[in-house]
């Protein structure tokens, strides 16, 4: 077997040979790339999301009567924070495109600022089930003890709890990718020539998004119009 | 979409906004739905309206629109999932220990306790058997 060096040959528009030095100004390759690691996540949600569905089936009333006692308000308020966080990002994301810097830069801390207030009301919205004695652990959402809720109820309020925790914390991580973007545009390593990396974060912003568009129907609103 | 295209960005920045106006127009479906049409079909009808905002954010927001390769990679990938759904589904219509299973049936806790009171007392049972024995 041979081990001689082969380069790698890229063919330009007009049939013209050239030798491949690096991949980072590959901009479709790293687009393509990152939109193969988001369809992990969509079968991650997704299996959660059938489970979801499944229990629901089963236990049909009991998910209503959980899904009535959410703060429907709180949960709405999020909607909204996020709705205009994703706006805020593709503005950034424009804004680098178009060669104003300083303007996306801007437009990121807004989104970062977005994203804290959301966890913010997330936490509120905790605490707040919390004292109402649900939470994972508590005996509302143990089987067998004079506390018990219904037993479709235990399911609702556990996939809640592991859904809505497992998207704050995809939140966390997006805040910890935007300021590692900042980063990278004030080292002049993220600019408008070379944008990939603020591309593939505003893409991961707009799953979280994505997420977070079935995670409020399913669990805030299928118990909307129930009357107590 | 490459790196060097020219970009306007007023026309851009509008089609950013339309999107928004959109998808807050359909949040606010979102909130009244329940209580003013459609009543007996929240489920469908919430998970409809998130599909559609879900589509709006792919094809605008994800920049989907006009990516041929990518859009059929995600419809290809979407579609197993849709797969992987329906037998599922399917397959759960037809589960066998439907009965003895804590997550398709309310747990017998009842049961248990007596199961437990049985044991308790069988233990009970030996404990004073062996010190019938003993003596």
């Amino acid at each position: 077997m041979s081990h001689e060096y082969v380069p790698e040959i890229a063919i330009d528009r007009d049939g013209k040979k050239h030798e491949v030095q690096g991949w980072q100004g590959d901009f479709y390759g790293g687009k393509l790339g990152f939109w193969l690691f988001m369809l992990t996540e969509v079968m991650m949600f997704g299996a959660m999301f059938l489970t979801l569905t499944y229990y629901y089936s089963l236990h049909h009333q009991d998910f209503i009567d959980a899904s009535s006692h959410l703060n429907r308000l709180l949960g709405g308020t999020n909607t909204v924070v996020l709705l205009f966080s994703a706006l805020t990002m593709g503005l950034g994301l424009l804004k680098m495109r178009t060669g104003d810097i300083k303007g996306a830069k801007l437009m990121i801390w807004a989104t970062i600022l977005l994203a804290i207030v959301f966890l913010g009301i997330k936490a509120v919205e905790w605490r707040e089930e919390y004292t109402h004695g649900i939470f994972l652990g508590l005996d509302a959402l143990q089987s067998g003890n004079e506390h018990s809720r219904p037993f479709g109820q235990i399911l609702f309020y556990g996939m809640y709890f592991t859904m809505t925790g497992l998207h704050g914390f995809h939140i966390i991580i997006g805040i910890g990718l935007m300021l590692w973007l900042l980063k990278r545009i004030n080292a002049g390593q993220v600019s408008t020539e070379h944008h990939i990396l603020h591309f593939n974060i505003a893409l991961y912003w707009d799953l979280v998004h994505l997420i977070w568009v079935f995670v409020f129907p399913y669990y805030y609103m299928i118990g909307a119009g129930n009357v107590h | 979409m490459s790196t060097n295209e020219h970009i306007d960005y007023k026309e851009q920045r509008l089609g950013y906004y339309k999107v928004l106006v959109g998808l807050l127009l359909l949040t606010t479906v979102t909130f009244i739905q329940p209580h003013m049409f459609l009543e007996n079909y929240t489920f469908v009808t919430q998970l409809t309206i998130g599909a559609i905002k879900a589509w709006l954010i792919l094809m605008y927001y994800m920049h989907m629109k006009g990516e041929t390769l990518i859009g059929w990679t995600v419809a290809f990938a979407v579609s197993l999932v849709v797969v992987f759904f329906a037998i599922v589904i399917t397959d759960v219509d037809s589960f066998q220990y439907k009965d003895d299973s804590h997550i398709t049936s309310q747990p017998h806790i009842e049961v248990n306790y007596h199961h437990e009171a049985t044991q308790h007392e069988a233990s009970q049972h030996d404990v004073s058997h062996t010190t019938t024995h003993e003596k």
